[in-house]
């Protein structure tokens, strides 16, 4: 079992002894249902640290944002970071280690085990509610989860409130930690792996086509998906009107007439692109945290998008992101049985 | 103008409205609720919370054209005008924060200068407000900026459900045509309805909301704290993405751009899209200079936009306490929290 004081003392002591220069790790939050990232700097802020099934952000985005934030100070401190990672968010660290954009001293893993099966989606909470805002949720212990909002609670069962990626999840605990918290179970999905992209991928070509194209008009482009991808580190986006290195001999002409792959207007042949161009740059990275579903205000089901390339790196390459720090990626190298059928 | 309708009757008056007009109506469609039409025959309920996109849309889209171009080799380039000239639109369910915010949307369309895009959609779109009986999120906070659950500001019709029907008050000159359109719908309004509607508001605006506690000294506080560390703290968390001010049924940067539809011979379109203060490039220069770097100095100015600049040019806050930025913030960050730290921290 994973005993927060356990977690906070830990917090604590690396705060205190000065070996890292922040924890990151989750409070409860004034804004709502979910827990909200927590910066800790001072040792006796721990005591608010918290970890349960409303836990759901990918903490490993700030090892990214800090990293750049870094960048731009004069005199950084350089003291690593101590980080709650659950077994998903541990692989995307794994994966940051991999690409070399982190470096494994630079950040103390407080690994976590996800435990009653994973933490709550809150487009489904809002789906069991009919759209009125949750307050509060938890396991109640028997399966299910107690769903507290304005007026009233109600029990929904587990399975109809978890997120697909934990429901299809196999590997509940981190797969990298320095410290670990709760124990290494396994054999406790809801679903099979690829349960969800399934139902969407295998049917045809031109249901496929319109249920993306139903999903993308409702895009506005607010770009929380990228915003919120551990793995879109990019500096310059393809998607960015800024993409065009502007130098003090650069025309007004140039700038204006700058290679716009996309432009901003929000329209279907737009939103499209954008979805599908980073989906493509995820192929082979994506560790499934299934932030990029869970932060879209107008539900586009973006996960799928991923898992399906996962799911095709998978069947044809063998190749799982983020269980291995060492691996080869999946985009720079190649086994001579790797098939090829599908290059024209 | 104040009339009755039985609930059961208002598909009836969408219906009627439908024969000149788009009529739109909020639906639970992918999860969520959405401004949605009401197709011919079609439903209109009116049991939503609030809806997650604004009403402002249907006045200041997300894409609009503002004229288009051509050229000919070697010709001179030609503009053609291209005001929006969409159907006649009729919005149900609106709450009333977003009524008050179109007044917020009016001001900075048509102060000084009328935008003829924006003026020629407002008069084609009435508002049919709902007045909420409870506050449809946990993160309402309207009547800490000067609004109200029953506020009409904004609004062509307010509805306020009683037991069994409606209690319509027609707010403006188009408010009374939509009304007067499907005359035979209604009721007149007996001083008992009145005083049923009237003790409904009361109820509705004793309803605990979240709360700014010193709002008067808010726009003081954001100013003596406007180089206070404390930005960077509250926006540690922040990612950077556009949800708040694209859901803000208040925000209204713009962007321009021109999109080419045809290389040879030229032809394309101006267009003006939504923008937003909380991406990096909105105030990266062309040296690759930028003013705000920073997710703190970012988050600063949209706090500083809605409860200090807007109150300093226009005397109102621009935030109509909707809490939509609240709820949909994907780690957190809170307007509400905000205010009152900003608020009673002692300045620099």
């Amino acid at each position: 079992m994973v005993v927060m004081e356990d977690i906070r003392a830990r917090a604590k002591e690396l705060l205190e002894s000065g070996k890292v220069r922040a924890v990151l790790g989750y409070r409860r939050s004034s804004a709502g249902v979910l827990a909200e990232p927590a910066f800790v700097t001072a040792p006796e802020d721990t005591a608010a640290l918290v970890l349960d099934a409303t836990c759901v952000e990918n903490l490993a985005l700030y090892l990214v944002n800090e990293k750049k934030r870094q960048r731009a100070e004069k005199t950084p401190d350089t003291r690593p970071l101590a980080i709650v990672a659950k077994g998903c968010d541990s692989r995307t660290i794994n994966v940051l280690l991999q690409e070399n954009y982190i470096k494994r001293d630079e950040v103390v893993i407080l690994g976590v085990s996800c435990e009653n099966g994973g933490v709550i989606d809150t487009k489904k909470l809002n789906r069991a509610l009919r759209g009125k805002p949750a307050t509060a949720a938890s396991f109640d212990g028997n399966g299910s989860v107690k769903a507290v909002f304005t007026g009233g609670e109600t029990a929904v069962p587990a399975a109809e409130v978890l997120a697909d990626r934990c429901l299809e999840c196999t590997q509940a605990y981190p797969s990298v930690s320095d410290f670990f918290f709760g124990e290494k179970e396994s054999g406790r999905t809801y679903n099979r792996r690829f349960t969800a992209v399934s139902a969407v991928a295998d049917k045809g070509m031109e249901e496929r086509s319109d249920f993306w194209a139903g999903h993308f008009d409702r895009c506005i482009r607010c770009y929380a998906c990228r915003a919120v991808c551990p793995m879109c580190y990019c500096d310059e986006c393809v998607v960015d009107s800024t993409n065009c290195v502007v130098k003090a001999t650069t025309t007004a002409d140039e700038k204006a007439n700058r290679i716009r792959w996309i432009e901003r207007s929000v329209c279907p042949s737009e939103n499209a692109m954008y979805h599908l161009v980073r989906a493509m740059h995820l192929a082979g990275r994506c560790t499934d945290c299934g932030e990029c579903e869970r932060v879209c205000p107008v539900n586009i089901p973006l996960r799928l998008l991923n898992t399906m390339l996962e799911r095709e790196a998978l069947e044809m390459f063998e190749y799982q992101p983020g269980l291995d720090p060492e691996q080869p990626s999946l985009i720079s190298s190649f086994r001579d049985g790797d098939p090829n059928d599908f290059i024209r | 103008m104040e009339v009755i309708l039985k609930k059961d009757r208002l598909g009836e008056w969408a219906a009627k409205l439908g024969e000149g007009a788009d009529v739109f109506a909020p639906a639970f469609v992918e999860d969520c609720w959405a401004f949605t039409k009401v197709e011919p025959g079609g439903e209109v309920a009116l049991d939503h919370g609030n809806t997650v996109r604004p009403a402002k849309g249907f006045v200041f889209p997300q894409r609009e054209v503002l004229y288009r171009f051509s050229q000919d080799s070697g010709g001179a380039p030609r503009l053609t005008e291209t005001l929006p000239d969409d159907p006649r639109a009729v919005v149900f369910g609106v709450r009333p924060c977003d009524g008050r915010a179109m007044v917020r949307n009016d001001k900075v369309f048509t102060c000084g200068f009328a935008d003829p895009y924006y003026q020629a959609r407002r008069e084609r779109v009435a508002y049919v407000g709902l007045a909420c009986a409870e506050p449809p999120s946990p993160n309402c906070f309207c009547l800490s900026v000067g609004g109200s659950p029953d506020a009409e500001d904004g609004l062509d019709v307010l509805m306020t459900e009683l037991d069994g029907r409606y209690y319509v008050k027609a707010l403006t000159a188009k408010g009374k045509d939509i009304v007067v359109a499907a005359s035979s719908l209604f009721s007149e309004a007996q001083p008992a309805d009145r005083s049923e509607a009237e003790s409904v508001h009361a109820a509705a605006r004793s309803h605990p909301q979240r709360s700014i506690a010193a709002m008067d000294k808010v726009a003081e506080g954001l100013k003596r704290n406007f180089d206070s560390p404390e930005w960077d703290a509250l926006a540690r968390a922040c990612i950077g993405c556009g949800a708040c001010t694209y859901l803000c049924p208040s925000c209204h940067c713009f962007d321009i751009n021109d999109e080419i539809t045809s290389r040879s011979p030229l032809a394309g379109e101006r267009v003006r899209t939504w923008d937003n203060c909380q991406f990096p490039e909105f105030t990266m220069h062309t040296s690759g200079h930028n003013p705000r770097e920073t997710t703190g100095a970012r988050l600063r100015q949209r706090i500083c936009h809605k409860l200090l600049y807007f109150v300093e040019n226009h005397n109102i806050q621009q935030c109509t306490g909707c809490g939509r930025c609240i709820t949909h913030c994907p780690v957190g960050i809170d307007i509400v929290r905000i205010a009152n730290v900003m608020e009673e921290a002692a300045g620099q």
